[in-house]
């Protein structure tokens, strides 16, 4: 019976059910998992959104970036602003501190928005330029970015942060927390599946395929990188705001270097330019770092080997990057449709 | 005034120097190969690190373990490179990644053998001089003076020596360098090798004016790309001068102004420049 | 074709299988986490939640371990055995909240004790609220007892009980100012290098006063940030302003060992004198090849093992050298060996008193706070007192300060040992000042 739904359902189709069949899974699975689990899988949800948005720059438009947590950062802190503009009190920006209060919704939207925007300057000024530039200067962002929390710590909270209060949060609880990330996951990550494969993406990967070859046929290289870089800084700064509103809580440390590298090995385990591929990889990863990667590390510390959870998580980036550099979801993938 | 200024220039040249060490190698590495080598910070401290050991470990003295850390530094790159970048090398973003998670391994094994404190370098020169009215460190001349060396005798290999020369022509163009029958591969190994030695050597110095810690490897690095962002990727006189701008600019922050802001203006300013001058002052147009 | 087919529909079928019988586990967990009674509980688990790769972390992880491995010993609290668990925070604030959802959430954990950096504490403090746990925590920032003041029902279970909270280094350097004064160092000018971070900030808004007080003039304020090196400028500028003390308030930086290096190697006549956090390690003098000598700071957590200031302490330090071959690695251990043996007499005296539920979390609260007062504090290795709700400073729950509680006591590295300097009645040796220092 399954069967001959399979055959005779198209492509599409299959695509649609497989869809289905996930939001099914995801409605129900959170009813039976433990609560810390649920938050977690939360949590997931808006990582993998993290991991697709970086594709969009590095998978489809060929652009390194190394800042990607950046982003993410500004979107959260912009949100957090808005909701608790009280911070201003007492600084140059005094006047923002009347503000009036937004609904959270809209304040997490904005988020993207002010993302976006400094993805565009930032864009303008390196996507000029072959990759190489733009990878070192994205690279630098995070220090600039932290630094500029701690030293505005009036504002910023500095390393601590600050709290925007349960009462703003996403839901009251965590299972709704879940599914209202679950919502905005399937939301962004259909946008931009949408994105890649409309004709602008196709000019994407024409970028990414052939500088040279693009250039000759009309495209306008630059424009179309940096429109990559900042749809990707858009959905970077959404989910970073909803991150805020899901923890309650900002600080700096949450947009730092490890974050930068659960993306990026999100990102390769799944296999980059696919979309589908960082869903996985997404899922794979985080759930790992935060959840099943508890303590079985331990055995080689207590054994006096210098290993730990991130040294391992490395090593197998490493091994993945040589052994399958366009993903490993796209190597079973290819595995299961030819068995 | 004069004081201050002196001050600036000594104290901001040990620095300078240091970063000189570090962001050459970088930079020759990426003009002969299109590399970016994000392990290039571990090499840096490791350096230190494998030198501290020697002499704790083993009782060597400072100059013994200096010189045996920095080949093993040296060979460490040479095996990362034919591990596990040869495999990925046309493959830019993997390049990147598993150099950058290289580095981060190492960084999480200092943590586990080491922990997240300073440890010193034996210095291997005490005391202080005092030039005109300053006061400055023997140590920091002498650092000053080891890296100058340093870099002149890089120099002289690049521009005199056959093997030197073989490397500058297989960064200009390395189609061409193949064509005429240099062996590219072997270039690009003896190439990181001398990057890596360079770099360990500068961890070494950076370790007795200072101290070696862990999150150097990622601090270093992001120091050394505003270096060669500003000299201009694939220029090693660009990244020398660039070095000594960044250094510069660092020490004049803290001694004129204050520490608090030094770093982020640094890097701002590094950013600015790039507006004006997108491809560094010394780099290739056609990057 | 058809053999395909067949896989296809096998594969189908094993993960549908699979799908079920995973399915049917987490339900029935989930069945019987919820029949599961608190009061029926067959045993007390304590959750310690720190970053394991650092010392202060694994320090409490283990001090924790023997209290716990002690009290089951003596028949566990009220004859229920006590179970601990452990989360790594990694260093990381996503790591350590969802670390502590797992240890109360799946592990069960009655109570945690533990945290070490105050960013993570600030973000654990969240789904510590949400989940009612009480935390019996580390970490010195004035921002966390400041939540629990603003919001009381809210961040109630928070107390800290491993240090002071880092404001107070504000009386123990004035202490410190007077020490010198006392031994015949004049103290008028001091040069400030201070950590670009609030929790400086809050020992300023304490200390500048006691300084005013003291006519102590502050020649100049630096303000540093994370992993700076470049001291040698800053100390020969002190000197040029005609400094006496540079005094640092320095812990984030992590770059307390550059400075003692720089300073030795200038030896211009000025002393070096203050809070250091990466002074406070026993391995300092080797990381500094000696560099540290004459350097002045404030012990944190009020417990120098050369100096136990209870007999418990005496005793637990012993114990801990017995069981791991040598003692705590870090003051941290103090706290969390000193959480288990508070929250065993918590819920003890909950009980007498008849509670209904002596573990439940508002219980809990209720008996700290009742139990370590400013009146009466408790003897463990220190000796402990919460400061209570609606604390003039905004201290709720904080850890009190005082000759009476829990202070820092005064040290300074002299050829190779940390040794107190002060105050006279814990000191194991003089104050010696550095021969260029004239």
């Amino acid at each position: 019976m399954m069967n001959v739904l399979l055959k005779s359902t198209s492509f599409k189709d299959k695509r649609i059910l497989g869809i289905l069949i996930f939001v099914a899974v995801s409605l129900i699975i959170a009813r039976i998992t433990p609560d810390a689990l649920t938050y977690i899988i939360g949590l997931t949800y808006l990582f993998i959104i993290l991991a697709v948005s970086w594709d969009i720059i590095v998978g489809y438009a060929g652009q390194i970036n190394l800042g990607h947590t950046v982003f993410v950062g500004i979107g959260a802190y912009t949100t957090a602003l808005l909701q608790v503009p009280s911070r201003f009190q007492g600084t140059f920006f005094e006047f923002l501190s009347e503000m009036p209060r937004i609904p959270i919704f809209a304040s997490i939207f904005f988020g993207g928005i002010v993302a976006g925007i400094v993805g565009f300057l930032i864009g303008v000024i390196t996507l000029r330029l072959r990759g190489w530039y733009f990878a070192l200067v994205t690279a630098i962002l995070p220090l600039v970015f932290i630094e500029t929390t701690i030293i505005g710590s009036g504002v910023f909270g500095g390393e601590e942060g600050f709290s925007v209060g349960l009462e703003r949060a996403l839901a009251p609880t965590s299972l709704g927390k879940y599914y209202i990330a679950l919502a905005l996951m399937l939301v962004s990550v259909t946008t931009m599946f949408m994105i890649v494969n409309s004709r602008v993406g196709l000019k994407f990967k024409a970028v990414r395929e052939d500088f040279y070859l693009a250039e000759s046929v009309g495209i306008n290289t630059v424009n179309y990188k940096v429109l990559a870089f900042v749809i990707s800084s858009f959905f970077a700064g959404i989910t970073g705001a909803a991150i805020v509103h899901y923890r309650s809580t900002v600080s700096p440390g949450l947009y730092d270097i490890p974050l930068m590298l659960l993306i990026i090995l999100a990102a390769v385990i799944g296999g980059l330019g696919t979309i589908l591929g960082p869903i996985v990889g997404g899922f794979i990863v985080y759930l790992t770092r935060y959840w099943w990667l508890k303590g079985a590390i331990s055995a080689f510390t207590i054994a006096g080997l210098p290993i730990n959870d991130d040294i391992i998580l490395y090593m197998i980036l490493i091994a993945l990057a040589i052994l399958a550099p366009e993903g490993l979801w796209v190597r079973v993938r290819r595995f299961v449709s030819e068995t | 005034m004069i004081e201050l200024l002196m001050r600036i220039l000594v104290y901001g040249a040990t620095l300078s120097g240091i970063y000189a060490l570090i962001a050459s190698g970088f930079t020759l590495i990426f003009g002969v190969s299109r590399i970016m080598n994000f392990a290039h910070g571990a090499f840096f401290i490791l350096g230190a690190y494998f030198g501290i050991a020697l002499i704790h470990g083993i009782g060597l003295n400072p100059y013994l373990s200096t010189i045996i850390s920095i080949l093993m530094v040296g060979l460490l790159a040479a095996a990362m490179y034919k591990s596990i970048i040869s495999p990925v090398r046309e493959h830019e973003v993997m390049v990147i990644i598993v150099t950058l998670a290289f580095a981060l391994i190492v960084e999480q094994v200092i943590l586990l053998t080491f922990g997240e404190h300073g440890i010193s370098f034996p210095s291997v020169i005490e005391g202080v001089v005092i030039v005109g009215t300053v006061l400055i460190p023997s140590m920091r001349l002498f650092v000053l003076a080891v890296a100058i060396i340093a870099l002149i005798m890089l120099w002289t290999f690049i521009g005199k020596t056959r093997l030197g020369k073989e490397i500058t022509a297989a960064s200009q163009d390395a189609e061409a360098a193949m064509l005429i029958g240099l062996d590219v591969g072997r270039l690009l190994i003896v190439t990181v090798f001398i990057s890596a030695i360079l770099a360990a050597l500068g961890g070494v110095l950076y370790a007795q004016v200072y101290a070696a810690n862990p999150f150097i490897i990622l601090k270093s690095l992001i120091f050394a790309f505003a270096i060669v962002i500003l000299g201009g990727l694939g220029s090693v006189k660009g990244s020398i001068i660039a070095s000594f701008i960044v250094g510069y600019i660092l020490t004049a922050m803290i001694v004129l102004y204050g520490a608090r802001w030094s770093e982020l203006v640094a890097l701002l300013i590094i950013i600015a420049i790039l507006v004006l001058r997108p491809a560094g002052l010394l780099g290739a147009k056609e990057l | 074709m058809s053999k395909r087919k067949i896989s296809r529909r096998e594969y189908l079928k094993y993960a549908a299988a699979g799908v079920i019988v995973a399915a049917g586990a987490i339900g029935g967990y989930a069945a019987w986490q919820s029949t599961r009674k608190p009061l029926e509980k067959d045993e007390i688990i304590i959750g310690v939640l720190a970053p394991m790769a650092t010392r202060q972390g694994s320090v409490q992880r283990d001090a924790a371990a023997l209290a716990i491995e002690e009290i089951n010993a003596a028949g566990g609290i009220l004859g229920v055995p006590v179970k601990m668990v452990v989360g790594d925070d990694k260093l990381d604030p996503d790591a350590a909240v969802s670390e502590f959802r797992r240890l109360v959430t799946v592990e069960n954990a009655d109570v945690l004790t533990g945290g070490y950096s105050s960013g993570i504490m600030a973000a654990t403090m969240e789904p510590m609220a949400e989940l009612k746990t009480v935390f019996l925590a580390d970490a010195s920032s004035p921002a966390h007892p400041a939540k629990v003041a603003e919001d009381y029902e809210k961040y109630k279970y928070w107390f800290r009980i491993t240090q002071n909270n880092g404001a107070s280094f504000a009386f123990d350097m004035a202490d410190m100012i007077d020490m010198l004064r006392e031994k015949g160092v004049p103290v008028d000018k001091i040069y400030i290098i201070r950590d670009e971070h609030v929790w400086a900030d809050d020992v300023e808004k304490f200390f500048n006063p006691l300084l005013t007080e003291r006519n102590v003039e502050v020649v100049k304020n630096v303000k540093i940030p994370r992993g700076y090196t470049e001291y040698e400028p800053l100390i020969i500028e002190a000197h040029d302003l005609g400094a006496q003390v540079i005094l640092p308030i320095v812990a984030l930086s992590g770059t307390g060992d550059v400075l003692a290096k720089h300073w030795a190697t200038l030896k211009l006549p000025v002393l070096l004198a203050g809070h250091d956090l990466a002074a406070l390690d026993l391995g300092f003098w080797e990381k500094t090849e000696g560099a540290c000598n004459y350097y002045i700071f404030i012990a944190d957590g009020g417990v120098v093992q050369t100096a136990p200031p209870t007999a418990m302490c005496a005793n637990f330090i012993e114990n801990y050298k017995y069981k791991y071959g040598n003692p705590p690695e870090a003051h941290q251990g103090y706290g969390a060996y000193d959480a288990v043996y508070l929250y065993k007499m918590v819920i003890e005296e909950a009980t007498k008193a008849g509670e209904a539920n002596p573990l439940d979390s508002d219980t809990v609260v209720k008996y700290l706070e009742k139990t370590a007062t400013l009146e009466n504090p408790v003897e463990l290795t220190r000796n402990i007192a919460f400061y209570p709700p609606g604390d003039e400073n905004k201290w709720d729950h904080d850890l009190a300060w005082g000759d009476k509680y829990v202070r820092n006591l005064i040290s300074e590295w002299i050829d190779g040992k940390w040794y107190e300097i002060w105050p006279e009645d814990k000191a194991n040796a003089e104050l010696k000042l550095p021969p260029w220092f004239k």
